[in-house]
């Protein structure tokens, strides 16, 4: 489940040329742009040129103070190149706060490397970045490159303050188009901020923004994508990889995707063929096909990132992936594609980004977006959606890293923009049955049986798989509210047809119960205490989000010690309020016998800032209840 | 004894044992058992295995390039679950520059899988090799195994073909997944002698045999065996003896990370050769590392130290104006660290050579460790005091219990006085003298003189890192406290505070605190977070809403509020590798806490007074009441720096008993 069209990104770092020669003094920063910010951009100018539909240039300028070491990734002195494009320029020099030149850096003293990260085993694409140690801070560095492509499909988009805690004085982006290539723009979250369009005709456009002052990153706020002015840029008639396009509709866009990118690759040997068919024996229900050759994918394959050939669009062929048993998101998905075609089940391959935030692809804006590749299947008039790099996942599941957003599923007739499946609020479920018995010296004992649906289960079913000690490291850190946790059974079952994953665990803790003679004192909520800890936030500026929301519902049968009697226990609890419901009731079922049922709903939704401290309190009120106490005294 | 040694001693107590069982440990030799085996035997919740793993390291004789060093491995792993899948992605790293340039190749490189009962062979192609330069100096060969599921067995080959004979390559017998058979075998030539050095916890069996060797090569005058000329000359044979050393290591278990670690490849069973020696016919000796003096010569002798070290006539100028009118060796020593700290940055490279040089690094002011420090040695030396360098290995660089030249990584400085050896490291901007980057805190160094001659530096601070801390807090019977608190921090507490919270947005910190500790902060104020030759002191008022409860109409109130400790952090059952706190720490606590009005004391915790077995540990918890108020004193010390593995046991009841006393709670009731 990783990223994989790298282009997405490359063209999220921001070109620039032509500035003014100014003295980019540190002294001539407004006091309101240096507050909060590791970073001031003090101009970022991007050119871009689209000379032809097989030529893009973008040239960029890009002049940074940096206020303090936090501050350094926001030089941003990068750029991408393969084997479609090239960079013609690049060079950097550096001041120091009062304009003296310390330092030029040449295209030769750049790093100049292999994009890999930790998942990617080899890549074709290339980074060339700026390795500088700052001597003192704070420095202004000033940074130009140009690149060039044939690549027409991706134009970089321009997003002036790309990063929270930095600060942007000015920003330009000139965009030059021929007449007859269908350009065409979409402006996002301009609202509040300073931003003149100074040119838009039918062959130049052009955006200023101007003192946007620096934002600092919240708790639960939404990514700097979906809240900072943007402006997307695309053309109907473009150029990826050495294939034309000409798209206006993304039904239109579909077909050409089809057609120009994924015609050849689904080819089997006829060995392989008769395999897969022979495997799905006499099943005639497409679902059930679907669930054999699903489950044969994820026992035959693995992921491994391998960044070659066309650059991160065209999948790897299936035949290969048959053969090497690996591949990256797009050779897998359309592995699984080309295995039921095989068995006549129709599928289709699918473009989104693939990511625990849900993003979607902009319906309004037809263009190449999305980072990842998942399979659709149609079932009635929905559609399944497969997840194919993964070898655990139940069949269609979702939830975590495709759920709930738009996505573009690609047919052979074209286009079509689908919402996945959701998994909000008591879509996510977690049910738990236990009991626990306190000894006469604090000890507790314990048996509980929880079982998780939804974004839950995916959370917990990785647990299967680990070993014992990690396991056992698992339950101390996440009961680290029981000291002296010691784990005695722990088993688990794993219903991939129900969704539903079960752990079922048998603990003890000594001095559960903190004794100060004659009293003894212990939470009730012995093993699903909430305890998100929200910060307090001065002055919140962003919204927040509570991207799926849960629901808990436990029953806990509690036994306490002979020679002691109750003093008190906590009264039943309840809140509810548009963040979620909350309720707790404590039952005496005899002296020395309890029944503790508690209900916990957190609810998805976006939320103004002014709702953060209600919220805070909310789950503070929720945290204090989970903690409340019993207090025995001996007889 | 140091404690280096009492460690050492006791992994000894562990040598392994070893049966040289001739098994048919060779590629290509796959039975249906193996691969129908689900889980291993010894260890079942591994994710793969290495069946077997077998090295050699032997000479070559060529006539143009004299003695060249290859190492070929053969490897075979089981994989059983997909979390093994990883092990079927392979790399091997090579040297890059050209007078150093090493080959990698890979072959008979092969996935075996069960098919419908049958063995299946998949090949590795070349669409699944890779190359890769990691940086100016290293790159990277990889292989991804074609056709990997569970239950599959990989086999691959690898072959290294390396001028560098200096060092044979790290042969490690143990994996972080259960090892069934490690064999590696050297053959050295009589010419060669290595220092063979072993760490871990498991030894393998070894067994030496002599053989004999012949070469042809071509004769000049005053040519010799590895220093060939090429050209006219009689062919010569020559007769050497040859030494074949086989170590093999059986049913090794999987080495697994825990807490309090420094790092945990000290702890895996290791062989590590260098050479000490080169003896050619007819040539004087050449001695290389035979112990750490010859060692530390060595390094010293070499031109991107000795000589960079004694470089002048760059920074005097700039001396002389910052040294003007200080008086005290102190003030000399704290201007100059001060003054390189400033002038010159760390560009993050480790090692103890320049690379390009102290003159350049003061230019460009940015430069690798050994610039920084060697040009501080310099500086400090002109200033007249008694600087020298001290090699180092890291944390990350491991333990060398063994002379030799990669036994170090880096390089700090020291100052010789009669009283006693101050430690710098001019790469940290909030070092101090003897307060040096926790990197840095691995065990000894070595002292080198002008005159070459060494002495061995112990880098475990003694002296505990302080944390002091007044409250007064105020008890609301509405569930809260309000007061005041003061914090201070000294030496490597204030440095590690320094490190993580300097440039941290102020009120990001403070939100941060709020919800670690479930309090509001106001009135926040810092100081000497820049000066740091002082302690760093934090003083704000809180209200603390998660430490009291009132439950029918009594409160019950942990007396340290919100400073208690919420949970031991050791938490494993059994361990088997050292505790690392990386310096010996005090805290000390005075809090005064005012009971509301008409409540009075039902209960108080008693007083405790905990100490450990050896006394690395001493707990004290002093409670008292006058009037309204209830005072705590409460003093915590850790007296070491490291503790045995042996201590387990104690330390963790220790934790246990300060969680528990800490968390105890006072009883209010009404008056």
């Amino acid at each position: 489940m990783k990223v994989v069209f790298l282009y997405a990104f490359i063209f999220f770092s921001i070109g620039i040329l032509h500035a003014q020669k100014t003295d980019y003094l540190f002294a001539t920063i407004a006091d309101s742009l240096k507050e909060n910010a590791n970073a001031v951009v003090r101009l970022d100018q991007t050119d871009i040129r689209i000379l032809s539909q097989r030529n893009l240039s973008v040239s960029n300028k890009r002049i940074v103070t940096v206020l303090n070491e936090k501050g350094l990734g926001n030089i941003d002195a990068t750029e991408y190149y393969d084997k479609t494009s090239s960079v013609k320029s690049i060079e950097a020099t550096v001041y120091d706060a009062f304009g003296k030149e310390i330092k030029k850096i040449r295209r030769k003293d750049f790093r100049d490397q292999c994009v890999i990260d930790g998942v990617t085993t080899f890549s074709d694409n290339r980074i060339i970045y700026l390795d500088y140690t700052p001597v003192q801070y704070p420095f202004t560095i000033v940074f130009e490159s140009e690149r060039s492509t044939s690549n027409t499909a991706f134009i970089p988009l321009w997003l002036p303050m790309n990063d929270y805690f930095l600060s942007v004085e000015k920003s330009i982006v000139n965009v030059t188009y021929p007449e007859n290539l269908g350009f065409k723009k979409k402006e996002l979250h301009f609202s509040g901020f300073q931003i003149q369009k100074t040119a838009d005709s039918p062959t130049f456009l052009s955006y200023t923004a101007t003192n946007f002052i620096a934002r600092k990153q919240e708790d639960y706020s939404p990514q700097y994508l979906d809240i900072f002015p943007v402006v997307m840029f695309g053309l109907e008639k473009f150029h990826l990889e050495g294939v034309d396009g000409n798209a206006s509709t993304w039904q239109e866009f579909g077909k050409w995707y089809s057609e120009k990118i994924l015609s050849d690759v689904t080819k089997l040997s006829e060995s392989s063929v008769a395999a897969v068919k022979k495997l799905v024996g006499n099943e005639n229900d497409p679902i059930k096909k679907a669930k054999i050759v699903y489950d044969f994918v994820q026992k035959k394959s693995r992921y491994v990132s391998i960044q070659v050939g066309i650059g991160g669009f065209k999948p790897m062929q299936a035949a290969d992936v048959d053969r090497l048993g690996y591949g990256d998101c797009k050779a897998l998905t359309n592995y699984t594609k080309a295995l039921l075609d095989a068995v006549d089940v129709p599928s289709y391959h699918t473009v989104l980004y693939g990511n625990r935030r849900q993003r979607s692809i902009d319906g309004d804006f037809v263009s190449m977006q999305g980072d990842h590749m998942i399979l659709a299947l149609p079932s009635g008039k929905e559609y399944i959606f497969l997840e194919c790099t993964s070898q655990d996942n139940p069949f269609g599941y979702q939830a975590n890293f495709t759920d709930d957003r738009d996505v573009l599923v690609i047919k052979p007739d074209g286009g079509e923009i689908v919402h996945t499946t959701k998994y909000i609020d008591k879509d996510n479920r977690q049910f738990s049955v236990g009991k626990y018995n306190v000894a006469a010296d604090g000890m507790v004992s314990a048996n509980v049986a929880i079982t998780s649906e939804g974004s839950q289960y995916g959370t917990k079913f990785p647990l299967e798989n680990n070993a014992p000690t990690e396991n056992e490291k698992h339950y101390k850190s996440y009961w680290n509210n029981i000291n002296n946790l010691k784990m005695n059974k722990i088993a688990f079952r794993n219903d991939k047809e129900k969704v539903q994953f079960t752990e079922n665990v048998t603990f003890d803790a000594v001095n559960y119960g903190s004794v100060t003679a004659p009293r003894m004192i212990f939470p009730v909520n012995l093993y699903n205490q909430y305890s998100a800890n929200l910060k307090r936030i001065r002055n919140r500026k962003t919204p927040f989000e509570i991207l799926r929301g849960f629901y808990d519902e436990d029953e806990i049968a509690i036994a306490l010690p002979d020679g002691f009697a109750i003093e008190s226990i906590p009264k039943n609890f309840e809140l509810s309020g548009k963040f979620g419901e909350y309720k707790t009731e404590l039952v005496q079922t005899d002296a020395h016998h309890l029944v503790y049922k508690r209900k916990l709903w957190m609810k998805k939704g976006s939320f103004p800032s002014d709702d953060y401290e209600t919220y805070r309190n909310f789950i503070d009120q929720v945290a204090r209840n989970d903690n409340a106490k019993i207090v025995l005294l001996k007889n | 004894m140091n404690q280096k040694q009492l460690i050492f001693i006791s992994f000894l107590m562990f040598a392994f044992s070893t049966m040289a069982n001739a098994q048919k440990m060779e590629l290509g030799k796959v039975t249906l058992a193996e691969l129908e085996e689900k889980s291993h035997p010894k260890d079942p919740s591994a994710p793969a295995a290495i069946l077997f793993k077998k090295g050699i390291s032997k000479f070559d004789y060529t006539q143009s390039d004299g003695f060249t060093m290859i190492t070929t491995v053969k490897t075979k792993i089981k994989i059983y679950k997909k979390e093994g899948f990883d092990w079927a992605n392979q790399k091997v790293w090579y040297r890059l520059q050209s007078n150093v340039k090493e080959n990698v190749f890979f072959s008979d490189a092969v996935t075996y899988n069960l098919v419908d009962g049958k063995i299946v062979k998949t090949k590795l192609k070349n669409e699944g090799e890779f190359d890769e330069k990691l940086t100016r100096y290293i790159g990277e060969k990889k292989i991804t195994m074609p056709a990997v599921k569970e239950g599959s067995i990989i086999e691959f080959e690898y072959e290294i073909k390396s001028p560098v004979i200096g060092k044979i390559r790290d042969w490690d017998f143990q994996a972080t997944i259960p090892v069934n058979y490690s064999e590696f075998k050297t053959f050295i030539p009589e010419y060669f002698i290595y220092r063979v050095n072993q760490k871990g916890y498991l030894f393998p069996k070894a067994s030496v045999e002599k053989l004999e060797r012949s070469i042809m090569y071509t004769y000049r005058e005053q040519a010799k065996p590895g220093d060939i000329t090429i050209g006219g000359g009689s062919q010569e044979n020559l007769k050497f003896s040859e030494t074949k050393t086989t170590y093999i290591a059986e049913n090794l278990p999987a080495l697994r990370d825990e807490n309090f670690v420094n790092n945990i490849e000290n702890y895996m069973a290791t062989i590590s050769h260098e050479l000490s020696m080169v003896k050619y016919p007819n040539v004087p000796l050449k001695n290389y590392s035979t112990d750490w003096e010859s060692v530390t010569k060595t390094i010293y002798d070499n031109d991107d130290f000795g000589i960079e070290l004694n470089k002048t006539g760059y920074f005097e100028n700039a001396l002389k104006t910052l040294t003007e009118g200080l008086k005290t060796q102190p003030e000399i020593v704290a201007a100059i660290l001060n003054y390189v700290k400033t002038n010159v940055k760390w560009d993050n490279y480790y090692g103890y050579s320049c690379n390009d040089g102290v003159k350049n690094a003061y230019k460009t002011k940015t430069g690798n460790v050994a610039e920084i420090n060697l040009m501080l040695v310099a500086m400090l030396r002109y200033a007249g005091i008694n600087a020298n360098p001290v090699l180092i290995s890291t944390r990350s660089n491991g333990i060398s219990f063994f002379p030799n030249r990669t036994a170090f990584n880096y390089v700090i400085a020291a100052i010789e006085n009669p009283n006693g050896v101050t430690l710098l490291d001019a790469t940290e901007k909030f070092s101090q003298p003897d307060i040096l980057p926790l990197r840095d805190l691995n065990w000894i160094g070595r002292l080198i003189r002008k005159d070459g001659t060494s002495k061995e530096i112990e880098l475990i601070p003694k002296k505990p890192s302080k944390e002091i801390i007044f409250m007064n807090g105020t008890i609301n019977p509405e569930g809260f406290v309000t007061g005041k608190i003061r914090k201070q921090y000294t030496d490597y507490e204030a440095l590690q505070f320094r490190q993580q919270y300097v440039s941290v947005n102020q009120e990001i910190y403070q939100e941060n605190q709020e919800s670690k500790h479930h309090i509001e902060i106001s009135e926040y104020q810092r100081d000497n977070d820049q000066d740091i030759a002082k302690p760093v002191v934090e003083n704000f008022s809180f209200k603390s809403t998660n430490e009291v409860e009132n439950i029918n109409g009594k409160i019950y109130i942990s007396p340290m509020l919100f400073l208690r400790m919420k949970e031991n952090p050791f938490k494993q059952e059994v361990r088997e590798y050292p505790v690392d706190f990386g310096y010996p720490t005090q805290s000390k606590y005075n809090l005064t806490l005012e009971i509301p009005d008409g409540y009075k004391i039902q209960t108080l915790p008693a007083a405790a007074n905990i100490i450990t077995a050896d006394e690395f540990g001493a707990f004290k918890y002093i409670i008292g009441s006058t009037g309204n108020k209830i005072q705590i004193t409460i003093t915590s010390d850790i007296n070491t720096a490291i503790l045995p593995a042996d201590y387990y046991a104690v330390l963790k009841d220790y934790f246990q008993k300060m969680y528990d006393k800490e968390n105890e709670k006072i009883v209010l009731i009404k008056a």
